[in-house]
């Protein structure tokens, strides 16, 4: 089953709106009634200075900003509401990678693959046409509780091509009144005393026609307590329960937009695949973040590739979902080696290099999963092999971890040809020592 | 090569008044705008009589009402304008009076920059200037001093007398909303705490405004850009702004809190800035325009709890409806031209309770100006009202535990700790040292 990671330009561009919406409320008192009724108020209060003319959302990196509650009102008024969406693109000035990953100097976003996305910062407006009161100062002296937080408004609409700009903000605000709304439950949901869960909204992008979804799930709740909820969105949208589509890790990932965690994903996607008579491209799917050599301070020169490779799977099985934990350290690795009664207890914390087997082993017991181990006696024999390789990227989809002699790496993918037998494989390399540069790393392949 | 002064007439006519009149040395604040190439002085005011007779040595002003002087002019002008600069009208020696205006100029500029709650950039300009005017022999003696600097010596300056300084320069305005709500600490003594609160809580509105984005005249402007655009110059221009904020990123605490009530302020409040006609930049509009939003609600706020403090309790614009809330009005903002047909103003607060008499003897005290109802600008603001009716808004508790009277803590707590109080209030916007 293959999920397409990224969005295709077919349609139009994606306009995404985040900003933080302050909640404040005075509670005279923690009676869950009174909680409810209070909180539900506060909301009511949100909703309407969303809809109301204060309402602004200004485009990222331009001038552009826009009322969508004035009749859509823009400025710079050379725009007019009912130019098509993606004349706002034309507005931007973006220096930063283009979605190839390769930097690129100062120019106007350029066509690529990747669907547009238009950022959008949710704002207010505090002037107002006067004369206005001034000022009234209000005290309320009682023992009471207050609530004060922010919630992480993150709207996502989708255009169609040639959609005006007003037609477009018009649903975007329905669809940021929308998620007001399901924040409300969700919040009312989850408040319980004095605590409060603030409401988290996720995207999601599921195979098409039903493209990018937005859930909102309470913050701080980990996966294992809402199997309820998604096993409802799976039934809601018609997805087979076997595979993962709304765990916290399938979250959609944003073009351009860079991780928090600060490894490449999948560098392998900006190359170029080689050519082969009647031959196919069998490619690792989901993601998977580049280990290597001397990352999170640890200096495994010589020693650590098998980790590495063990800990570029491990970073697939957590990042579609399958698991919660994450990667694990090369002594976690160790540990759990030792765990399982392969290793004596002193392994912890050397420099001794780990095979197949162990690396089989650690993927048991970390993650609980299985996996098979091919032998090939000899590198020439790979080439046979090709078979097998294509049909498990079809199938399961995970990186391959090779390891013979002193020697490890990880294979994403072959371009295979059934007719010829011939066969090239695409190697991740855990023995590259630099930065996480993606110009870099993809040159010294 | 020093600063250049740029004077209005009238304020050298105001000056040789000064020398004329004969009860002993005068002394006074000097009034205007700084810009990094020169200074525009737009008016002069002279330090106003005080009540208790004056058998104190005769000769040296007294710093501490010159310095208390300035605090409240400050407080009335809006953007643009600021305290320039301190003079003496004496036929003391010159270098004795130069070392009393030094002393002067540091101690005004002090008092005024503890109670703003906005900070000043790097590109303020720091120099004041201090003017010994001599009535025997009608010399003026200008130099400036440094008062980031507390070693500075005195430098020259030019002082140059010139008409209509004022008469084109540009107008910035907006009317700001104000939606402040805040938790009182979890403890029964009342107004202190409404204070320091009050003080955190406006500093993170203060904190908003500056991170605004801000529009002059619907467009959002290169910070570099001039405010006239390439229109002509020396034509009166007026421009009216937009602020767009998002919340503030530090919060005073997430999630529930106990708190032992809470405390709002509510409404609108008019801001102006004033800027030279000499090619004004559009990032000096947007950050003296924003500073008069902070200045002028922090300026009525503190009002309103110097007032209550006087008033030894509720004051007469306020209201206490049965859900144990008290309202209170803050006084509304009404402007004065300096000059009959200039755009510049200087600004008053009047209360409720107030008529515009009282604005009128305030001007003439503090800024020594005559003027008539008629000149008065009232229209800006609407004075507030508490309007019974918004009793509604707040949560009706149906437990028997709400319903018990509580005691007016707040009047419990003036009667006893008066003194306490009053340094509360006036530490109320000190600056953490």
């Amino acid at each position: 089953m293959v999920v397409s990671d990224s969005l295709s330009s077919d349609r139009g561009t994606i306009l995404r709106v985040r900003g933080p919406l302050e909640f404040k409320c005075h509670l005279v008192s923690t009676d869950a009634r009174h909680m409810l009724k209070v909180i539900s108020r506060t909301f009511e209060t949100l909703k309407s200075q969303v809809k109301s003319e204060s309402c602004v959302l200004t485009v990222c990196d331009s001038p552009v900003i826009i009322w969508p509650n004035k009749d859509v009102y823009i400025t710079p008024q050379e725009i007019t509401p009912n130019a098509p969406c993606d004349d706002i693109l034309k507005w931007i000035q973006s220096d930063e990678q283009d979605p190839a990953g390769l930097r690129s100097a100062k120019k106007k976003s350029k066509k690529s693959s990747a669907a547009s996305v238009i950022n959008l910062r949710l704002m207010m407006e505090a002037t107002k046409t006067g004369p206005l009161s001034a000022p009234i100062l209000s005290r309320t002296v009682q023992k009471s509780h207050f609530l004060s937080t922010t919630f992480p408004v993150d709207c996502v609409v989708r255009t169609t091509v040639n959609e005006t700009i007003k037609d477009a903000f018009e649903r975007l605000l329905k669809a940021l009144t929308h998620q007001l709304c399901e924040m409300e439950k969700v919040t009312l949901q989850h408040t319980k005393g004095t605590t409060l869960l603030v409401p988290e909204p996720l995207h999601f992008l599921l195979p098409e026609p039903k493209g990018l979804v937005t859930v909102v799930y309470p913050a701080g709740v980990p996966d294992s307590q809402l199997e309820a909820q998604r096993k409802e969105l799976h039934q809601q949208f018609e997805l087979p329960d076997d595979w993962p589509y709304f765990r916290r890790a399938n979250t959609y990932h944003f073009p351009n937009e860079p991780y928090k965690d600060g490894y490449l994903r999948n560098p392998h996607l900006v190359l170029t695949h080689p050519t082969l008579d009647n031959g196919k491209v069998y490619l690792v799917q989901g993601t998977y973040s580049y280990h290597h050599y001397m990352q999170d301070h640890t200096d495994d020169n010589g020693w650590g590739c098998a980790y590495r490779s063990l800990q570029t799977i491990c970073s697939w099985f957590q990042q579609q979902g399958y698991v919660e934990r994450a990667v694990p350290s090369h002594k976690e690795t160790q540990q759990a080696l030792v765990d399982v009664g392969d290793k004596k207890a002193s392994f912890v914390g050397s420099r001794q290099w780990i095979g197949s087997i162990e690396v089989q082993a650690v993927l048991n017991q970390l993650l609980g999963v299985t996996s098979k181990i091919m032998f090939v006696s000899q590198g020439s024999e790979l080439a046979s092999k090709g078979r097998e390789l294509a049909n498990h990227f079809l199938t399961e989809g995970t990186p391959i971890m090779i390891g013979g002699g002193v020697l490890a790496h990880t294979i994403l993918g072959v371009a295979w040809s059934e007719t010829s037998g011939q066969i090239r494989y695409l190697i991740l390399d855990p023995h590259y020592t630099g930065a996480e540069d993606l110009q870099v790393v993809t040159d010294k392949v | 090569m020093g600063r250049t002064y740029i004077v209005e007439d009238v304020v050298e006519g105001y000056l040789t008044k000064q020398c004329e009149q004969t009860a002993g040395p005068v002394s006074g604040l000097l009034i205007g705008q700084s810009s990094t190439q020169r200074e525009y002085v737009v008016t002069a005011t002279r330090t106003p009589q005080r009540e208790e007779s004056t058998a104190s040595g005769g000769n040296s002003p007294d710093k501490e009402w010159v310095t208390e002087h300035a605090r409240q002019v400050s407080r009335m002008l809006p953007g643009g304008l600021s305290v320039l600069g301190v003079f003496i009208v004496t036929d003391t020696d010159a270098k004795d009076t130069l070392t009393t205006l030094r002393q002067l100029v540091f101690a005004v500029e002090n008092l005024i920059s503890s109670e703003r709650l906005w900070t000043s950039a790097e590109d303020d300009v720091s120099d004041r200037v201090v003017l010994h005017v001599n009535p025997k022999t009608r010399k003026t003696l200008c130099r400036t001093f440094d008062v980031k600097d507390p070693k500075s010596v005195a430098k020259p300056a030019d002082w140059k007398y010139q008409s209509g300084v004022c008469s084109s320069w540009s107008t910035v305005s907006c009317c700001v909303s104000v939606d402040v709500l805040l938790p009182l600490p979890d403890n029964p003594t009342a107004t202190e705490d409404t204070a320091k609160c009050l003080k955190e809580g406006l500093r993170g509105w203060a904190h908003q405004l500056e991170s605004a984005v801000c529009l002059i005249d619907g467009r959002r402007l290169a910070a570099d850009a001039e405010l006239a655009g390439g229109q002509k110059r020396n034509v009166r221009q007026t421009y009216s702004a937009q602020l767009l904020i998002t919340p503030d990123e530090r919060r005073l605490a997430e999630g529930v809190q106990r708190c032992g009530g809470s405390v709002s302020v509510s409404g609108a409040v008019y801001s102006t800035a004033y800027l030279h006609s000499n090619k004004p930049k559009a990032r000096q509009a947007e950050k003296l325009l924003k500073r008069d939003a902070v200045s002028t609600l922090t300026t009525r706020a503190q009002m309103l709890l110097e007032e209550l403090l006087t008033s030894g309790g509720a004051s007469e614009g306020s209201s206490r409806d049965e859900h144990q809330r008290e309202q209170f009005c803050l006084p509304h903002r009404v402007f004065c031209p300096v000059e009959a047909s200039g755009p510049v103003c200087v600004c008053d607060y009047r209360f409720s309770d107030e008529g515009l008499s009282e604005v009128i003897d305030r001007l003439k005290e503090m800024l020594d100006m005559d003027a008539a109802e008629k000149d008065l600008d009232i229209r800006r603001e609407t004075p507030a009202e508490v309007l019974e009716g918004d009793a509604a808004d707040e949560p009706t508790v149906e437990t028997a535990e709400a319903l018990q009277s509580k005691r007016n803590y707040f009047g419990a707590a003036m009667a006893t700790t008066v003194a306490l109080l009053a340094t509360a209030a006036s530490m109320l916007y000190l600056n953490d040292v």
